[in-house]
């Protein structure tokens, strides 16, 4: 059971990165938004993950996107602040069921209201951190806000999208 | 020590996220300068042999648009020939070589990878030192100014877009010949800013502007845009231009290099002029 987790995983974090360096950073809709599918990565990880390992995963993460993309850096500090933020996410969000041990963060086990208000906090966190680090300053705060929320949106639709997607498979 | 050490324990998450958003902050600054020779980790080792098969694939799709586009231009290149110029005085001949200098050559070559979402863009080609490239040479498509060589590799180099929060080139508008700098705005891949026209001159929509070849980097007159709007406010003494680039910054595949030959001289002629 365990090993199979971590080939799951495996899997997901070499596809996630290829997909997002050559598929969806090459999308450029209204010249503004930038669809990241990369977090579902974090988004997924088990709850019984050990905190620390998670933020190495997510350094890792960011790191690879980052090197594809030539921003060393930039992705990797995004997605470092996203798992952060990530316990605090859980416990904002109780949900009715404890997290117990072999429950996935996912629309299965947990229902689709809370996997949604989960990813959405998700994503809005790492866009946050993300368009203004790569801005670095406040001068152009509209210009960035406006960028910011026009990927969130985009990257959360998608990223609910990809995951419904495969996991309805699965279950079948 | 003992607190010390369960006091690290206890709020190790804290602790181990500052450590390694510090390591990435580290590589975000240390790799960002402008000037330092940036990107060299993307533009060497796997990475990058991995996006020149990925980009190698992309190019089939592309053959026919590529194919097209380059017979244009050596239609244009042609029509500008010796051989298709009709003579009218027939004891006309060009004497020697002598007479000119080669200013410019260009150096054929594919990009690799190149990105036009972000604040500050780079472009990866595939021709690096062992082809003669140097930092600072210019980058030009079939259509106009692409940026300026930013760090080089043995087999490649990497390119700072005209997408970019420090790019400002030296630009002129044909009509009425006044000189102004392009900068990039960074909300839309298709459109830039012309800067420091002086509120007296005259020119329309649609005017091209052209690279002034005032710099060492860009010979004159390679295209960059056209004059999409343009305001005055009042008060003020220059012009706040609009332009739409000549080109399409999301369809790249085939650039020139160009080096200058005289470079050299020039940067030392300069120096002198420093110097006093």
């Amino acid at each position: 059971m365990k090993s199979k987790l971590i080939l799951i995983n495996t899997l997901r974090f070499v596809l996630l990165v290829l997909t997002q360096v050559f598929i969806f950073n090459k999308i450029n809709l209204g010249g503004s938004v930038n669809p990241m599918i990369y977090p579902l990565f974090i988004i997924l990880l088990p709850f019984e993950t050990n905190k620390n390992l998670s933020l190495l995963y997510a350094f890792l993460l960011g790191l690879s996107i980052d090197l594809f993309s030539g921003s060393i850096g930039l992705h990797t500090s995004a997605t470092v602040f996203m798992a952060f933020i990530r316990p605090l996410v859980f416990s904002l969000l109780k949900s009715n069921k404890a997290f117990e041990n072999g429950i996935l963060p996912g629309i299965n086990d947990l229902g689709a209201v809370w996997f949604v208000s989960y990813t959405a906090l998700l994503v809005l966190a790492h866009h946050i951190f993300f368009f203004f680090v790569e801005a670095f300053s406040f001068d152009e705060f509209w210009h960035t806000s406006y960028k910011l929320l026009l990927s969130t949106a985009s990257s959360i639709v998608l990223i609910i999208f990809i995951d419904v997607l495969f996991k309805s498979q699965k279950q079948r | 020590m003992r607190n010390l050490i369960t006091f690290f324990l206890k709020y190790s998450f804290f602790f181990v996220f500052a450590f390694l958003e510090i390591i990435a902050f580290m590589l975000l600054v240390s790799n960002n300068s402008y000037q330092r020779s940036a990107y060299i980790s993307a533009s060497n080792g796997a990475t990058a042999g991995f996006q020149s098969n990925v980009s190698e694939l992309a190019d089939y799709f592309n053959l026919k648009i590529e194919n097209k586009k380059l017979a244009v231009e050596n239609a244009r290149l042609r029509s500008q020939l010796k051989q298709s110029n009709l003579w009218h005085n027939d004891t006309l001949s060009e004497v020697s070589d002598t007479a000119k200098t080669q200013f410019y050559t260009y150096i054929h070559s594919q990009i690799i990878s190149n990105s036009f979402q972000n604040r500050d863009n780079y472009i990866i080609l595939d021709k690096g030192a062992s082809s003669g490239i140097e930092v600072e040479m210019g980058v030009i498509s079939s259509n106009g100014i692409v940026g300026i060589v930013n760090s080089v590799s043995e087999n490649f180099c990497t390119v700072i877009s005209i997408l970019h929060s420090k790019s400002a080139i030296d630009a002129t508008i044909t009509s009425n010949s006044y000189s102004g700098t392009c900068y990039w705005p960074g909300e839309n891949y298709l459109t830039g800013e012309l800067n420091n026209i002086p509120s007296h001159s005259k020119f329309t929509k649609g005017d091209t502007i052209v690279t002034s070849g005032n710099s060492s980097i860009f010979p004159p007159n390679i295209n960059i845009g056209f004059i999409d709007d343009f305001t005055l406010t009042p008060g003020r003494n220059f012009y706040d231009i609009n332009i739409k680039y000549s080109v399409d910054y999301n369809k790249l595949h085939h650039v020139y290099i160009i080096h200058n030959l005289l470079k050299d001289e020039l940067l030392k002629i300069k120096e002198v002029r420093d110097e006093k």
